[in-house]
């Protein structure tokens, strides 16, 4: 039995201990390893190998656990560094949506999902990519709540995060996967 | 490692404060500083928020850093953000723009309108993050849980808050310790070159077996939780939250303040961009 299978797909949605206390763990690892990150020279963003466990603990175990890693997470790395984790809220939300649309890849990615475990590795970083891609558009609200220009935001902002994600992403989530699949199969889960 | 928050604020004003007040403070503010943009009206609410950062009473020299990379981020954008304007202003094209000068090699054209937006920029993320400093070092980590509930947060998720709070020390204690194996064994994931692919590459063995084992570990609490009926029923929290008299003026007063930032944006007259005639006379021409 895995917990990538498209038996999932009914009970994506449900809230369990289980659900809460992974999604705490992906929430309290993200925000550690944020700490950890390295600044890009000439940008305001960083290399961050950690965003990795946004979209892994999403594909792992389901949409909410990984909206609330990345939203949680963010905040609580924000609020370590002393930012306050209600200052970039709308990044806060950009890092869930990451979460939440990995989650969702049995509803797009079927085939990789329940297939063997490398199509599942496979899987997790081609979810993790549009996840990426696709849920870090949300910062381009900064172009109204900041009034900031569009090629800023594309330039300083929104390509670098894409592409040090992507990198961390791409490398990452299939050798979290490959680990993490035969230890919950010794589990019995 | 110590990454647990930092509860440096303890004892102040602020912190004496119930949590939910902290909270929304800096919900009411953002909101009020998003709605402005003269640049007169948001360096009275930067001189507020700066009012409001000295009651947390957060000693200095222990956050000196994050101050730095604060101004270092903001610094940056706003300069990036201002080349990349050419010039223009909202509202103000390039044509009816007062420039002051190019920038050397770039030729990007920096405008009277151009810079006051920069500066009104600056202190609008100065403000914003003046305002938030208090949050993550005058509240007691353990309240943010009961605090969010208690703002309307569903209980699941407000526990769940709660929970990762008190999974940062061990978390964090648990990186230190594979890290240590790793670098026993001649592996250092801070060392090498600061590339992205090797940035990432490096990080797999601590990362890895840090998450692995984390998740695995889980199990216990689980149980626990199952054990104790967690989401059974109604639950209870240790920490009781009450409002006093201080707490509710003080929520009042963020409350007028975006009311009246509301009524002055939606009516124009904080709407726009301010730029000061002594920086439009400094134009050639």
């Amino acid at each position: 039995m895995s917990t990538l299978t498209m038996d999932r797909r009914n009970n994506l949605w449900e809230v369990t201990s289980r659900t809460i206390v992974y999604a705490a763990i992906g929430a309290a690892l993200y925000g550690i390893l944020l700490v950890a990150q390295v600044p890009i020279p000439g940008s305001t963003v960083s290399v961050r190998p950690a965003f990795a466990l946004v979209p892994f603990f999403g594909y792992a175990f389901g949409p909410i656990v990984g909206f609330f890693t990345g939203l949680v997470g963010n905040g609580i790395g924000d609020q370590i560094s002393g930012w306050g984790a209600l200052t970039s809220w709308n990044w806060s939300i950009a890092n869930g949506l990451v979460g939440l649309i990995a989650g969702l890849a049995p509803m797009y990615l079927a085939r990789w999902v329940n297939g063997n475990l490398r199509d599942r590795a496979i899987g997790g970083a081609v979810a993790g990519a549009i996840a990426v891609v696709i849920g870090f558009l949300f910062v381009f609200t900064d172009a109204i709540l900041q009034n900031m220009d569009i090629g800023t935001i594309l330039s300083t902002l929104y390509i670098p995060v894409i592409v040090g994600d992507l990198i961390g992403t791409i490398i990452l989530v299939p050798i979290l996967v490959y680990a993490w699949e035969p230890v919950k199969a010794q589990l019995g889960r | 490692m110590n990454i647990a928050p930092r509860y440096l604020g303890r004892g102040s004003w602020l912190a004496r404060r119930d949590p939910r007040v902290l909270i929304l403070a800096i919900v009411l503010f953002i909101f009020t500083v998003l709605q402005v943009w003269d640049g007169r009206v948001i360096f009275g609410l930067l001189l507020l928020s700066v009012a409001y950062y000295r009651l947390a009473g957060i000693p200095w020299r222990q956050i000196r850093r994050n101050w730095t990379v604060v101004f270092v981020f903001i610094g940056l954008l706003v300069t990036v953000n201002m080349i990349i304007g050419g010039g223009d202003a909202p509202g103000i094209p390039l044509e009816q723009a007062h420039v002051l000068f190019r920038i050397p090699l770039l030729g990007a054209p920096i405008s009277a309108e151009s810079l006051s937006l920069a500066v009104t920029q600056l202190m609008r993320y100065l403000a914003m993050a003046t305002i938030g400093f208090p949050l993550a070092f005058a509240v007691a980590p353990a309240d943010f849980g009961i605090a969010f509930h208690r703002l309307g947060v569903p209980e699941k998720f407000a526990f769940g808050i709660d929970l990762t709070f008190r999974f940062l020390p061990s978390l964090a204690n648990d990186l230190q310790t594979t890290a240590d194996a790793q670098r026993i064994r001649g592996f250092d994931w801070s060392a090498g070159k600061a590339g992205f692919l090797s940035r990432a590459r490096r990080s797999v063995p601590v990362v890895v077996p840090t998450v692995v084992n984390a998740i695995a570990g889980a199990e216990d609490t689980i149980d626990a939780m199952d054990l104790r009926g967690f989401g059974t029923g109604r639950r209870t929290w240790l920490r009781h939250l009450a409002y006093d008299r201080t707490d509710l003026a003080v929520i009042g007063f963020f409350v007028v303040l975006l009311i009246v930032a509301t009524i002055g944006g939606f009516s124009g007259a904080w709407s726009r961009v301010w730029t000061p005639q002594f920086l439009i006379d400094l134009a050639p021409g």
